[in-house]
């Protein structure tokens, strides 16, 4: 048919051509900018972590197999940013997800200052990390914060505390900050999962004699449960790959107390300046990352079918 | 207690308790702002005062002007050497993350756009693959790709260049833009357009006169995400950066910062500063930015 139409009317012939190679030509530009930048750079990144990359040697990349792998993950410094990451990951995730969640429950109650709340909301998640990080290290200051002359201020303390200093505090520290940033965006995906519960289940629920935490817990979380998903994928992925808060807060310390596996990859590269390990490091990180996402998948599909199955 | 009492008693609860996070919010960024226009010795005394005795515009001076603070003493000593010479270059690095920015977001507005309503409206071979493709391409943590990426920029003499940042902002944020854009196209009934396209308008014709002005919401939204990803974008600026021709805002910001020895009042300007156009941008388009956070997640 296309043919006798070509035939007999040879313009219609580019039109059709064009309709077809349009939806190629238009992600085109897209596809080359990924390929060339997101897929290239893995398998240069591969193929780097076989070879000795020292800065210090710039003449010598000898191919030396796994080495770079070996000596990454024989190393204390692997297996303590290994143990930090997790707990970090594991505080991190658990904290911002009560908070979101917390000020969602805040934000969707009908009182006067929910109104205010949802205006500031955002305020951090738009700031540059570098900033944020910034913001809390100059309020935790151990000779001139803010926090510290508030609380000497109305005799909470004797003497300044040294948050950054002390392993534990410098931890609690990170994990406050990482709060304050990403709350924001976990509290805008719960509202939007609270407000998508019809009133009717509730007014039902009320009407069944159920209250307060009886309504939470029966008929808000069930429904919140997808968005609850999406939140821990997603922060999981980010609280892993902490790193421009590491960097202007704690540069690691105290006694490496804080670092993490992004910034142990990072101390690699620009301070022992062996790109061939740090970027075997970066590939174990994506491979545990990915490992991550594939197992909550798993879960959200398994999830997924009981719900319908 | 009968229930009215109940009622006002929760109300008042809920109210202090959102106050609380209105504090812990907006607390950090009013101090910022307040200990910027405070002097260096106000600063550094023990404990400080919240609310200025002598606020001052001096430290602003010299981040604009090169005039160093008058409030350089404390106990008789001089602290010239408190201040950080970065602080002046605070102006031309927030000048080049914008104009990085932008041009990320006016790119990914373009092919953000062509390619979301390919994926939302046509069929062709290989769609899925390649819409996988572009979402996948997310996952990989950008600190595997950083050191590659360094090589190959590297490789193309474009190190300390403005396209090498754009090119890689551009990885980062287009996915996103394709993938938020296409959901918010499938939003929008097919109607309008298919009495355009028989009327005679091609497929580019009909998005651009029918479909993008019913889209201008999630366009803006997409164009907010896109700019402030860039403008706030720190690794990968510290692998390609390396002089004030291309140093963005958070390099110079963590560079004042870095220095052990900086004066406390030029890193408060210098937050400051940095943290005025992304505050800007949340505030003017919240209600834009806040429905395309939403839609994003509820629409899975």
């Amino acid at each position: 048919m296309t043919q006798q139409q070509a035939t007999v009317r040879p313009k219609r012939s580019w039109g059709h051509f064009s309709q077809r190679i349009y939806p190629y030509l238009s992600i085109l530009p897209v596809a080359v900018v990924i390929a060339l930048f997101a897929i290239y750079p893995i398998f240069h990144a591969v193929r780097m972590s076989f070879y000795q990359y020292i800065l210090t040697k710039p003449n010598q990349h000898p191919f030396v197999g796994l080495e770079n792998f070996i000596d990454v993950i024989t190393s204390y410094y692997f297996r303590n940013s290994i143990q930090i990451t997790g707990i970090y990951t594991v505080a991190a995730v658990t904290g911002v997800v009560i908070y979101g969640l917390g000020v969602a429950l805040l934000m969707n109650a009908k009182i006067r200052l929910s109104t205010p709340l949802k205006i500031v909301i955002l305020l951090p998640w738009a700031l540059p990390a570098v900033v944020s990080g910034l913001l809390w290290k100059w309020i935790l200051n151990s000779d001139f914060g803010i926090l510290n002359s508030m609380l000497y201020a109305v005799g909470f303390i004797d003497s300044y505390i040294p948050f950054l200093a002390d392993p534990l505090l410098a931890r609690a520290s990170l994990i406050m900050a990482f709060i304050w940033k990403e709350g924001p965006l976990v509290a805008i995906f719960f509202l939007a999962g609270l407000q998508l519960i019809p009133d009717e289940l509730y007014e039902a629920a009320r009407i069944d004699g159920g209250a307060g935490w009886r309504i939470f817990r029966h008929v808000t979380a069930p429904l919140l449960r997808p968005v609850f998903l999406v939140v821990v994928v997603y922060e999981t992925m980010t609280a892993i790959l902490t790193f421009d808060t590491i960097y202007v807060m704690t540069g690691g310390g105290p006694a490496d107390s804080t670092a993490l596996i992004s910034w142990f990859a990072y101390a690699e590269i620009f301070k022992a300046l062996n790109l061939g390990h740090g970027v075997a490091l970066a590939i174990i990180i994506a491979l545990i990352t990915l490992v991550l996402i594939i197992l909550y998948l798993r879960v959200l599909r398994t999830e997924e079918s009981t719900i319908t199955g | 207690m009968n229930p009215k009492t109940k009622q006002r008693f929760n109300n008042l609860l809920l109210n202090a308790l959102a106050l609380l996070v209105i504090i812990f919010i907006v607390g950090p960024l009013i101090w910022v702002a307040v200990a910027s226009i405070q002097g260096e010795s106000e600063l550094l005394r023990k404990p400080q005062r919240i609310i200025p005795r002598n606020p001052t515009l001096a430290n602003y001076n010299y981040v604009f002007t090169g005039e160093i603070p008058t409030d350089t003493e404390v106990k008789g000593q001089t602290i010239r050497s408190r201040i950080s010479q970065e602080a002046r270059l605070i102006p031309a690095s927030l000048k080049n993350s914008f104009i990085v920015a932008t041009a990320v977001m006016g790119i990914n507005l373009i092919f953000g756009t062509l390619g979301a309503y390919t994926f939302s409206r046509l069929r062709f071979r290989g769609k899925i693959l390649t819409f996988n493709f572009f979402l996948g391409s997310r996952l990989i943590p950008v600190i595997a790709v950083a050191i590659p990426y360094y090589v190959i920029i590297q490789t193309m003499g474009l190190l300390d260049t403005y396209t090498s940042l754009i090119l890689v902002y551009l990885v980062l944020t287009l996915p996103f833009t394709i993938w938020f854009l296409t959901l918010y196209f499938n939003g929008i009934p097919e109607d309008f357009e298919d009495a355009a396209l028989i009327d005679g308008c091609s497929r580019f014709q009909a998005l651009v006169r029918v479909v993008l002005p019913m889209a201008l919401p999630g366009l803006v939204a997409a164009a907010a995400f896109a700019f402030m990803t860039s403008y706030n974008e720190f690794l990968f600026a510290r692998f390609l950066t390396q002089s004030i021709a291309t140093y963005t805002g958070p390099i110079i910001i963590a560079a004042i910062a870095g220095n052990p020895d900086a004066s406390y009042s030029l890193i408060s300007v210098a937050m400051t500063l940095g943290l005025i156009p992304p505050l800007i941008l949340a505030l003017v388009l919240r209600r834009w930015l806040t429905e395309g956070l939403s839609t994003s997640v509820t629409f899975h």
